[in-house]
């Protein structure tokens, strides 16, 4: 069993619980105290789902009148908060490219540009784990594990529900290679997460 | 198939699910399984609550200072409908002492389920196209844009108010129809006060009312309600269900 040494600290989900409690009371200050401790952190994730800021600030916005509205059963989830939120995030992302996709016939805009996507080769890990959850250090510490490209595919896979072959077409690669990297990824995955908990 | 005898399959496939590459039939029978038997069930929740930690692994980027000043404005309007709601609420009460209230009671559940769809969470970019957007952006004149939406959150009505002439303009981006004989009337919802008429609409694709800047000035929500051919009479509030709605931005230019 591996620990994160950050967590020897006082742990800032306690802080962040904290604020979703009061949001789930009203309290307009918590929601902006909120705002500013993991906007950034957000708006990245949106900016990795929709791909373009005037879009990811949209999802913004409505993930945040969503945390208004729900913080009264964030506890209920049992998730850790900044999980819940990017939860929240990742689902308006996810809703705002499917109203495009059907916008798409409507307004004869070509998305096809935007969502064409060379895979850097050797991308860097970018996490940033500030405020990440125990959970979330132990999943970075395994997909450090894993080569590049194969971490980008998975995270792909996940954060915008993407099948083998849409990940196939969009990263130009071909099927049998994204389906290999996600089962490697997905394997080493197993045996490395396995030795958190 | 007995995936409990297979730890590791069972983990794989858990993987899979949660990570949703695992798709078609072989997800539907895993699905099924994990409703039948708690280990495979486990498993899944498991892997979903491991990859869900995705979301925190992202690197920052710092928004655009006005996106805080748009949800502000969301929550304002927000809390000045409830408020609308509650006097609503109260007025129905009244109205609903008398006989001929059926009207108004149809109304009342519209305009709830109008409110608790959240239907205006739906702003422009989303909803328009950002051509549309931009063009919006480069038009200094226009100070306030609102995005009507249904409760369905489909955009059905652009509405922006020009300063220099006036008037406020209404487009309508859905395929909505409101038959030969019924009118659309736009509302204003001013915080604290009735809901006071700004026009009724024809079917023109586009359409111009006059309007002061004080009627839009202050006015977190504009409605459509649809009305009796050519709208209610004058000084009286709406009597039919509300049919879009959305709140009014004021741009800062």
């Amino acid at each position: 069993m591996l620990h994160n040494p950050r967590m020897t600290a006082p742990s800032p989900d306690a802080e962040l619980m904290a604020l979703i409690d009061r949001i789930g009371h009203r309290d307009e200050a918590a929601l902006r105290q909120l705002y500013d401790r993991t906007s950034p952190k957000l708006m990245g994730l949106a900016m990795k789902v929709v791909r373009q800021r005037e879009w990811a600030e949209d999802v913004l916005q409505e993930s945040f009148l969503t945390i208004w509205r729900a913080a009264g059963d964030y506890r209920a989830s049992l998730s850790p908060p900044l999980a819940w939120l990017g939860l929240i995030v990742r689902s308006r992302a996810l809703d705002l490219l499917r109203r495009r996709t059907a916008d798409r016939a409507q307004l004869t805009q070509e998305f096809d540009d935007l969502m064409a996507e060379q895979l850097e080769s050797d991308a860097p890990n970018p996490a940033d784990t500030a405020d990440a959850s125990e959970q979330a250090w132990a999943l970075h510490q395994c997909l450090s594990q894993l080569e590049g490209r194969q971490r980008e595919v998975v995270s792909l896979a996940y954060l915008r529900e993407m099948s083998h072959g849409e990940l196939s077409e969009q990263l130009k690669l071909p099927l049998g290679t994204v389906k290999t990297w996600i089962r490697r990824g997905l394997e080493k995955l197993r045996l490395c997460m396995g030795r958190f908990a | 198939m007995n995936l409990i005898a297979n730890p590791e399959l069972l983990e794989l496939m858990a993987a899979s699910h949660a990570l949703g590459t695992l798709r078609g039939g072989a997800r539907r029978r895993f699905e099924t399984l994990a409703r039948e038997q708690a280990p495979v069930r486990a498993a899944a929740l498991i892997w979903q609550a491991r990859l869900s930690s995705m979301t925190e692994l992202q690197p920052s980027v710092v928004p655009d200072p006005a996106v805080w000043t748009r949800i502000r404005n969301m929550i304002d309007a927000e809390k000045a409908r409830a408020a609308i709601e509650r006097q609503r609420d109260a007025a129905n009460a009244r109205d609903a002492a008398r006989p001929s209230s059926g009207g108004w009671l149809r109304s009342l559940a519209l305009w709830r389920g109008a409110t608790a769809a959240g239907a205006l969470a739906t702003v422009l970019a989303v909803v328009v196209g950002f051509n549309l957007r931009d063009q919006l952006l480069n038009a200094p004149a226009v100070q306030y844009v609102a995005v009507l939406s249904d409760d369905q959150a489909a955009a059905s009505m652009l509405v922006t108010f020009d300063p220099k002439k006036k008037q406020l303009v209404l487009q309508r981006v859905g395929s909505y129809s409101e038959g030969a004989d019924k009118s659309l009337q736009l509302w204003a919802l001013p915080p604290g006060g009735a809901p006071r008429s700004l026009g009724v609409l024809d079917n023109a694709p586009a359409l111009r009312l006059a309007a002061s800047e004080s009627d839009v000035h202050a006015v977190p929500t504009l409605a459509i309600t649809l009305e009796a051919k050519g709208g209610v009479p004058a000084g009286s509030g709406p009597k039919g269900p509300v049919v879009f709605k959305g709140a009014l931005i004021e741009k800062t230019i």
